[in-house]
């Protein structure tokens, strides 16, 4: 039924008048979903707008009505240096620990491509994190650090927590793509003498390379967004969410939508990069190893 | 198999004239019994194939050669040399693999190269040497192309060059030219060849297509769940299989389970397989006499007439009934059936009498005792 309508459709583009235009099948199912995307993606974004919008308001009180448009807020948020400060933490902090996240995801995932006594239990315990309660685990840590005399700081407890809060994500981002790795590669690199950290710098890590930046990426924005486990090990150091958080706590600030306004930028920044370098790596994966799939014997033989 | 042979003298029988010598091996993936207690030797600068259907070991063995896996049990020797723990990156062999793996983020230069730079010879003598490789490849100024932008034929090309470049004692080929059309595969079987007597190196070769491994190879290695069945040059295997299986797998073949009649003083016995007798050579074990025994003579080895020869003795022929003739490109195809219900099969050249035979008709079919094969299993 659709398929003669869309191709009729197709054929009579220029002569309009000539063929009735065709109805449509499941018309009413179609406007259900339309209306249930727009109704979605109102909800979805329509607060962000409206921040951003809230953002330029004169008004010293958070809200409407409009009273006239203004930068002035933004100059606020980078005139206050103790919101400067946050800034700089969380930047640190999110590079701190995108980095150790990633690099322990990728040895991870590594070790994962060969069979190991524990696999299944080493896989739950990387993957706890996502599955316990961010104030949960904030509690967990606090009180481990109480006990371990760790005083609070912004590159010890944060740093941990925040790392021990990435690493599960920036796994599940890269294990996919060493994962889908033709062995073969690495084979033929031996084969042709290369010793094992050869074959990781020159064959392994090139062709992954942009699902790593992926995660770098991803891994910097969990980080930099992270609020309820930080704020329980975050001793006098804050970083930006926790910063926010006193701003509205202790007084409902007129900066505060700018504020906003600029964590969303650079959260959607940073992961907007990161999608672009996933649909690199994923191409590439498409492309190289199309032939590489099929491999009977070989599965037969090592099985 | 046979256990290797014991060394003898003879010129070519001391240990460097062996490029591979491999010593009661076995390989077992857990339950799966990969390769049952293997022997073999290969020679020097020989053209040497692994051939078998699929899951037969052939591949597992070579992997073992190359250091990718090892033996459960048994040894490798190469040039002479026990290779028991010495990884791929130590090992005078190189391989091409099933699906190439060319490098696919270097340059056609950079994958030839790739060996050179692990051995840290200086650039310039890198660059002259792939200039050399792919010379001799035939993909002079290709260097700079990324292996995406390559052909099948091209990059098979590359794998050559590239797994050449170090010169290794060994080459391994591991089914390289599987997944190319037919035109192509045969152009690539000739640059293999071409390339074996240019360089003299030995060269193992993985196939599942008889046809490939008879074009190519110096010998033949028949394989089937995990072990070698015969060993022996084209000719030997084609002509002279040792058992059923081999039989079967090399070109076709009628074979008949049977019994042993008579053997005769002149060195040729008599075998009765479902009504029809087969006059065949006694192989060098002898036979008794009442001896359970199976028998092949090959489609192209049957002729037919449609009037037998009188003087021709028992044992070479019999009368049938074609069931169906079938136009094969230079050669019939005759299906027929003897009185007692046994189907013999016979390619006959078009350019004779089998032109005017037709299905359903009364034939008679004849074969020389030197073209059946006794089999001993």
């Amino acid at each position: 039924m659709a398929g003669p309508s869309t191709a009729s459709r197709g054929a009579v583009a220029g002569e309009k008048r000539a063929a009735p235009r065709p109805r449509r099948p499941y018309g009413a199912y179609r406007t259900a979903l339309w209306i249930y995307a727009g109704l979605f993606y109102a909800f979805l974004y329509g607060p962000l707008l409206m921040i951003v919008f809230l953002s330029f308001n004169q008004s010293e009180i958070v809200g409407f009505p409009f009273t006239g448009f203004t930068t002035h807020w933004y100059g606020v948020v980078f005139e206050s240096p103790a919101l400067v400060k946050a800034l700089g933490n969380s930047l640190g902090v999110g590079i701190l620990a995108a980095g150790i996240a990633t690099s322990l995801a990728l040895a991870l995932a590594m070790g994962f491509r060969h069979p190991f006594r524990g696999k299944t239990i080493v896989l739950y315990l990387i993957l706890v994190p996502i599955i316990i309660p961010g104030i949960i685990g904030g509690i967990v840590l606090l009180i481990f650090f109480g006990y371990s005399g760790v005083r609070s700081s912004l590159y010890t407890t944060v740093l941990v927590a925040h790392v021990n809060w990435v690493l599960p994500f920036a796994f599940l981002t890269l294990y996919p793509r060493l994962h889908g790795f033709d062995r073969a590669l690495e084979e033929a690199a031996m084969d042709l003498g290369a010793p094992p950290w050869k074959i990781f710098t020159r064959i392994v890590f090139p062709i992954v390379r942009p699902g790593v930046l992926a995660t770098l990426l991803f891994s910097f924005s969990l980080s930099f967004d992270e609020f309820i486990r930080t704020i329980f090990v975050t001793g006098f150091d804050r970083t930006i969410p926790v910063q926010f958080w006193g701003l509205i706590v202790d007084e409902l600030a007129p900066q505060l939508p700018a504020m906003a306004v600029l964590i969303i930028v650079i959260s959607i920044f940073s992961s907007l990069i990161g999608f672009v370098f996933m649909g690199r790596a994923a191409r590439r994966a498409a492309t190289w190893s199309g032939s590489a799939r099929r491999r009977p014997e070989r599965a037969f033989a090592t099985r | 198999m046979t256990t290797p042979e014991a060394a003898a003298p003879g010129s070519e029988s001391g240990s460097g004239a062996r490029a591979v010598e491999i010593r009661d091996v076995s390989k077992w993936f857990g339950e799966v019994t990969a390769l049952d207690d293997v022997s073999l030797e290969i020679r020097r600068g020989e053209f040497f194939s692994l051939l078998g259907p699929s899951g037969c070991g052939k591949t597992t063995l070579l992997r073992m050669i190359g250091g990718f896996e090892g033996p459960s049990v048994g040894e490798i020797l190469i040039d002479g040399e026990d290779t028991a723990g010495a990884p791929p990156y130590a090992r005078s062999t190189n391989m091409i693999f099933q699906h190439l793996a060319l490098f696919p983020h270097m340059s056609v230069f950079e994958n030839v190269a790739f060996g050179l730079e692990m051995k840290r010879l200086d650039r310039s003598a890198i660059a002259e040497r792939v200039e050399r490789a792919l010379d001799l490849v035939r993909l002079t100024g290709f260097d700079q192309r990324r292996i995406d932008q390559l052909s099948g034929g091209q990059k098979q090309r590359v794998a050559m060059a590239r797994a050449l470049i170090n010169d290794p004692s060994v080459l391994l080929l591991d089914e390289p030219l599987g997944a190319l059309d037919l035109q192509l595969r045969l152009r690539m079987q000739e640059e293999l060849r071409r390339l074996h007597r240019s360089l003299g190196n030995t060269f193992i070769f993985v196939t599942h297509d008889q046809g490939e491994a008879m074009a190519m190879s110096d010998r033949i290695a028949v394989m089937d769940q995990g072990r070698i069945l015969q060993v022996g040059t084209p000719e030997e295997i084609y002509e002279f299989p040792k058992t059923r299986f081999v039989a079967d797998f090399v070109g076709h073949t009628n074979v008949f389970d049977g019994r042993v009649e008579t053997v005769e003083p002149n060195g040729e016995c008599l075998v009765a397989c479902e009504g029809v007798a087969f006059r065949c050579r006694t192989p060098a074990g002898g036979l008794g006499d009442g001896e359970a025994v199976s028998i092949a003579v090959r489609y192209e080895n049957i002729d037919i007439a449609v009037r037998g020869d009188p003087g021709a003795g028992p044992g070479t022929g019999c009368a049938a009934t074609v069931t169906e003739k079938i136009y094969m490109g230079g050669v019939f195809r005759f299906e027929t059936r003897t009185d007692a219900g046994a189907i013999l099969t016979a390619d006959v050249p078009t350019a004779g009498e089998a032109r005017r035979i037709a299905e359903g008709e009364r034939v008679h079919l004849a074969w020389r005792p030197t073209d059946v094969s006794v089999l001993l299993e």
